[in-house]
């Protein structure tokens, strides 16, 4: 590895008094509440207070300087497909579109596209807005949970709490247990350039409820003159007994930069599952953080990605444990072809009062290409002494003993690949809380395989 | 004039530049059963791993034909579809890949056409149910976290499934208790015809009180020292390889 030099990140991209003002039209726009343009000015100006990444930190060490840009700008989206009445003209199909489901929101261009509800979660008080919505209808609760979670964690979730223009509000009310997904969809304006999304869900005592945030894009063989930058700002709260569980899958276009911060906050006897699927951007960036500062808190992040090309895929996790007696579990499971490149930084850390604590991390990359490389990084930071703690971390070809069996029953060894592959990806997709999902997942694993693998 | 259904012609197998099987000749007619038994370290697994074609071990010198063809050129997918099979010592686990759906996939590839699902449930359940499995034993992932005893009888399973013209059996009786040798031998009994054949690759006599064969050889340093009929698997039993071994060393010294 080549050491870069590290210079000073520019900031010419940053105009404070322009985001201040495009901030302030941004929420006018969308009828929001002062408290919550509040919101966003203080949280501009604690960015404005930060610096970028300058690559010298731990954690952005080995993402690729050159590919993910350092810059803040209010998308505007009154251009392109909206008709003369502000409606959006043309929406495209959506890849992950559910069968069935007890809630849903489409965004595209800014805008809702669809919005459906069941009966039956309408009526326990089930909340799927957009979150400038969601702060006129239920202010008392939004304002009761927005940023909730804690501090920014760096400069760009920071600026995604205030210059976000997709914002959603998921909210279950104490007790009420979900039969099916919720389901939130966005399709990536290519033309629009930059993306920021904010997303709330909370799950409140003793409820139950998964969300699925699927992103997909309006056009995927547009060539676009600049690389949009997707950010998202993920906010979990699991109150006492709740179970939450998030997965998010995405299908950017494939020029995006992606950069994702998932931060969850566990109560005492909740539970928080992440799964995350990556398929589609040039560089995709997950930072995932779970909180358990409860006891007997549960928290569990699956990651799976196929890269090909020449993408950058990487998670950087924290399982911070402070109550007595919680559980917490990373498994990370990716295959890459091509140049394709993945990073997993995974940090367990255990406070002195986190007792009892059992954490687990496994991090798997399969190469399937010379060119492919895989750098797995399990840490751990624990100060408390009667914890049980494992990590395991492996980069490798497929098992050759595997490819042999399967072609000793005659299977040509193309197609014994692709089955050991999807194996080893399938036991992740598993735990997506929707069968029609995991079968999506399943087809965009091979789609993705396809074009890499048929040259060989 | 037909060719024999399996040769084995002067056979040299190298794993990492050490040779193992020096020169090994066979001939399976159909309808027949060899048994080759050999102590441990005299190439049973060798031979039994580059007949499939197995990576890890060059073919040095010599040939391998099915009903005439050379095979050696093969990979081993192409061996599985011509109609060889191997029944593994220890067949690999895959996880996150059902039984149910590789041996749909391993059937098909058989045949050369996809097998309707109809005939498909029809000949798992009949070839399970002859094997005394459960049907949900294929819901599960390939030999992933199965028993020893298991994992064989799923080796049996593929063998009725697929029915190859020629069964090539590694140590399928290690690791078996007495009532699994017993439905794993059956298994093999009911698979065999006179349109098969069957090469059981074996340390011991005990597989061979289930399944009769018509010859048995003895395997000492990659070479078949000894061939004979079913009488000559009881006189191993009785006075073990030593005699074998100590004849092949003086031959080595005068040679």
């Amino acid at each position: 590895m080549t050491t870069a030099t590290l210079d000073a990140p520019s900031e010419s991209d940053i105009k404070p008094d322009d985001l201040r003002a495009e901030v302030e039209a941004l929420s006018r726009s969308k009828s929001e509440p002062d408290w919550l343009l509040a919101f966003r000015l203080a949280s501009l100006e604690q960015a404005l207070g930060m610096e970028w990444w300058t690559g010298q930190e731990e954690s952005w060490r080995r993402t690729p300087r050159d590919r993910l840009p350092r810059r803040a700008r209010v998308t505007d989206f009154r251009a392109s497909v909206h008709n003369a009445n502000g409606r959006v003209t043309r929406v495209p199909q959506h890849a992950f579109t559910p069968h069935a489901h007890s809630g849903l929101i489409h965004k595209y261009h800014g805008d809702i596209v669809a919005t459906d509800i069941a009966e039956q979660a309408e009526a326990d008080g089930i909340i799927v807005k957009p979150l400038s919505e969601a702060a006129l209808e239920h202010p008392e609760l939004v304002q009761q949970w927005l940023g909730a979670v804690g501090q920014p964690l760096d400069r760009y979730d920071a600026f995604g709490r205030a210059i976000w223009t997709q914002g959603v509000f998921i909210y279950a009310p104490r007790g009420v247990v979900l039969d099916e997904s919720l389901f939130y969809l966005v399709t990536q304006d290519t033309a629009a350039g930059d993306h920021w999304h904010y997303t709330l869900v909370v799950a409140e005592r003793e409820s139950q409820l998964s969300l699925i945030d699927a992103g997909d894009a309006d056009d995927r063989r547009a060539d676009l003159d600049e690389s949009p930058l997707i950010h998202a700002s993920v906010e979990l709260i699991a109150e006492d007994g709740a179970q939450l569980q998030f997965a998010s899958v995405q299908r950017w276009h494939r020029q995006t930069a992606a950069l994702s911060t998932t931060r969850g906050r566990v109560g005492r006897d909740a539970s928080i599952r992440v799964t995350t699927a990556a398929f589609g951007a040039d560089l995709d960036k997950q930072r995932i953080d779970l909180d358990l500062s409860q006891n007997g808190g549960f928290a569990e992040i699956r990651g799976l990605f196929v890269g090909d090309g020449k993408q950058h895929i990487e998670h950087v996790t924290r399982q911070h444990h402070k109550g007595v007696g919680a559980t917490s579990d990373l498994l990370i499971r990716g295959v890459l072809t091509d140049e394709s490149q993945a990073v997993q930084y995974g940090l367990i850390r255990i406070e002195p009062e986190g007792q009892k604590t059992s954490a687990h991390q496994t991090m798997r990359n399969l190469l399937l290409d010379d060119g492919a490389g895989a750098d797995p990084i399990p840490m751990l930071e624990i100060e408390a002494d009667d914890v049980k703690c494992s990590h395991a971390a492996a980069v490798g070809p497929v098992d050759p003993d595997q490819l042999f069996y399967l072609q000793a029953r005659g299977i040509p060894p193309k197609v014994a690949e692709r089955m050991v592959v999807r194996g080893f990806l399938a036991e992740i997709a598993d735990g997506v809380p929707d069968e029609h999902m995991r079968e999506v997942i399943d087809e965009l694993v091979e789609i993705q395989l396809e074009p890499a693998r048929s040259n060989s | 004039m037909t060719s024999p259904l399996f040769e084995i012609d002067a056979l040299e197998v190298a794993v990492e530049d050490k040779q193992i099987v020096n020169g090994l000749s066979l001939t399976l007619e159909p309808g027949e059963v060899h048994a080759i038994m050999g102590p441990n370290g005299s190439g049973k697994s060798t031979l039994a791993n580059s007949l499939m074609g197995h990576p890890r071990y060059t073919i040095a010198g010599g040939d391998i034909r099915l009903q005439g063809t050379s095979v050696v050129d093969m990979p081993p997918d192409e061996r599985a579809r011509a109609g060889l099979f191997l029944a593994f010592q220890y067949p690999t686990d895959i996880p996150g890949v059902s039984m149910i759906n590789f041996l749909r996939r391993a059937i098909s590839a058989r045949r050369g056409e996809e097998i309707p699902v109809r005939e498909y449930r029809q000949l798992l359940n009949e070839v399970l149910g002859r094997l005394q499995m459960d049907e949900q034993f294929v819901r599960r992932y390939v030999n992933d976290g199965f028993s020893g005893g298991e994992k064989k009888r799923a080796e049996i399973l593929q063998l009725g499934l697929l029915q190859p013209l020629v069964a090539v059996m590694d140590e399928t009786d290690s690791g078996l208790d007495i009532d699994a040798l017993r439905i794993v031998s059956e298994g093999i009994n009911t698979f065999h015809s006179d349109d098969n054949a069957i090469l059981l690759i074996t340390h011991y006599q005990r597989i061979l009180r289930y399944v009769q064969p018509d010859h048995v050889h003895v395997l000492i340093d990659g070479q078949i020292v000894e061939s004979g009929d079913a009488s000559l698997a009881e006189r191993l039993e009785r006075d073990g390889y030593e005699p074998f071994m100590e004849r092949t060393k003086a031959e080595v010294l005068s040679s």
